[in-house]
């Protein structure tokens, strides 16, 4: 049903623990995370793959996070990646021909690529899991609005776009639980959600859609109201509760960092497989 | 026309591994005509245990008979139950949606596939018994005061007739004539359809001045079940679970216990008064 589908949505991925990785500065892990992710298009041999996977998994055992979350990862993109696979595997051409049924022809080359595509893909998704998964939502946005901070030089509002980031995602839990009230409400007053073709599915939609928007826009101009009551005027001279700051752990991240892509360059250019 | 609940149990987020048990063994029949008060500290499972009465969740165990019938046999049908077990949730004002009055009214009866006549007929008299002004029918929902907004939500769930009305703290937030007004409706709507009336409310005063039955919930469960001037006897044990009781009762068991002679058990502002006018006229 409907109402108990809404309820499961869970919004952020953040799994609490208390490793290493969850202490670190959400800066470097932004960053890094983007590292990571170039590195992977860095190398196209059997070695880079392994320090890549080897790398990822020392990471993982450090952030404590069960292997099951990680993989959940992977589901949305599962056709994508099916569908990219079969694209390499059946138009590659070149090295030995393996099968050949009529116009269907597997070359050793496409297998090759196939394999190797898909784990950078996979890597590319569990990579940036890990970060989200150890990061809360918020410490995201601080992280972003630090790192394009820049930006303001160019007159940016960085620090407008990180609080509707910041904003956006604390209502959703909120907007979600209404949405859920709204659709109880109605269904009591005989709605229907689920017969009927999908016009009459979308026009009955509405009931829950209006109320809903009107709750929005009371919500956010009672939150205008509060945010001018504390005298709220942008980030120009503001300070934080919490200042992001780097310690020595986070330098050694950085420096963990700068090793791995170092060695995955140098394997790259000089390890033949 | 009796609702019956049997060993329910109701627990949120099951497999999530964050199982919170809401209600825990409920036994209650509510008969026929009842008006009955459901009183309970904020988290007690009022709220939930509503949502069972008219299908909207499912208990985790347990069953609900509604006029004999099992809600939860394979042919029960639960839009039916839905129509006949109106429920008026908290801060109803918030489900308005349409661009006029009379139409936002008029959302409940049609879902139940009446012919429009007796929509129009059933909505009018509706809005009619809530107090709303002809003059307001064709005004958008918006536009109205909160007091106002409440009342012609309320009217949409009486615009569907329901034979049980069940209201989750339908006066939270409004002043003392609105609560009064609403209230009053509901005694009105008992007296003279006489439809079952399941009120949930925290305040033991609006308790103690409509109910005939009482209810207190505590952590799921059921704890005190009776006659208001009975259940107010347990003062201690209502102070205990944050409840108390009304005012005007506590000053007539302060009274008693102080070794004054004052007859029967009012609970009500009016009837204490009383009580003591005439235990002081004694001396």
């Amino acid at each position: 049903m409907v109402i108990f589908m809404i309820r499961d949505i869970t919004i952020g991925q953040y799994y609490a623990s208390d490793s290493v990785i969850h202490k670190l500065d959400p800066r470097v892990k932004v960053v890094c995370t983007f590292a990571y992710i170039i590195s992977l298009f860095c190398f196209s041999q059997l070695s880079g793959y392994i320090i890549a996977v080897l790398f990822f998994w020392g990471i993982t055992k450090l952030s404590k996070v069960p292997f099951k979350f990680i993989v959940r990862g992977i589901k949305p993109i599962l056709f994508m990646l099916v569908f990219t696979a079969m694209l390499n595997l059946f138009w590659t051409s070149g090295g030995n021909v393996l099968i050949k049924i009529g116009i269907i022809t597997i070359t050793e080359e496409g297998v090759k690529r196939t394999v190797f595509m898909a784990l950078r893909l996979i890597f590319l998704i569990v990579g940036s899991s890990i970060m989200t998964l150890t990061t809360t939502p918020n410490q995201l946005t601080d992280a972003i609005e630090k790192l394009l901070k820049p930006l303001n030089k160019l007159k940016v509002p960085v620090h407008e776009i990180a609080m509707m980031m910041s904003i956006a995602l604390r209502f959703i839990p909120i907007l979600v639980e209404e949405t859920d009230k709204i659709m109880k409400a109605q269904l009591a007053r005989g709605a229907d959600f689920e017969s009927g073709n999908v016009f009459q599915r979308i026009k009955s939609m509405v009931p829950i859609i209006i109320p809903l928007f009107v709750s929005a826009a009371r919500r956010a101009s009672d939150l205008a109201l509060a945010m001018d009551a504390r005298c709220y005027n942008g980030g120009e001279g503001r300070t934080r509760m919490k200042p992001l700051k780097y310690n020595g752990q986070d330098i050694a991240a950085y420096l963990i960092m700068a090793l791995y892509i170092t060695v995955i360059i140098i394997t790259g250019r000089y390890l033949p497989l | 026309m009796s609702i019956k609940l049997q060993n329910v149990n109701y627990i949120y987020g099951m497999g999530t591994g964050k199982e919170k048990q809401a209600l825990s063994d409920i036994n209650i029949e509510i008969n026929n005509g009842e008006f009955i008060g459901i009183a309970g500290h904020t988290g007690s499972g009022k709220s939930t245990l509503v949502q069972l009465l008219n299908g909207l969740e499912r208990a985790t165990s347990g069953d609900i008979f509604y006029n004999g019938q099992n809600i939860y046999s394979k042919s029960y049908n639960m839009r039916n139950l839905r129509s006949k077990a109106g429920l008026v949730f908290q801060y109803p004002e918030y489900q308005l949606f349409e661009t006029t009055v009379i139409n936002d009214v008029q959302f409940g009866p049609k879902n139940l596939g009446l012919p429009q006549l007796e929509v129009e007929l059933r909505s009018f008299n509706a809005l009619k018994m809530c107090g709303i002004d002809d003059s307001l029918l064709d005004v958008s929902p918006f536009a109205l005061s909160g007091g106002q907004k409440r009342r012609v939500a309320i009217a949409g769930v009486l615009a569907m007739q329901p034979e049980v009305l069940i209201l989750d703290e339908p006066a939270a937030g409004l002043d003392p004539a609105g609560r009064d007004e609403i209230l009053g409706l509901l005694k009105k709507l008992h007296n003279e359809n006489n439809t079952t009336i399941i009120l949930v409310s925290h305040s033991m005063e609006d308790i103690a001045a409509y109910v005939d039955r009482m209810v207190v919930m505590n952590k799921g469960k059921i704890v005190l079940d009776g006659k208001p001037e009975k259940v107010f006897q347990f003062e201690k044990e209502l102070e205990q679970i944050g409840l108390g009781v009304p005012q005007a009762a506590r000053i007539i068991h302060q009274l008693k216990d102080a070794g004054a002679d004052i007859k029967g058990e009012p609970v009500t502002t009016d009837e204490s008064i009383e009580a003591i006018y005439k235990w002081l006229k004694g001396f």
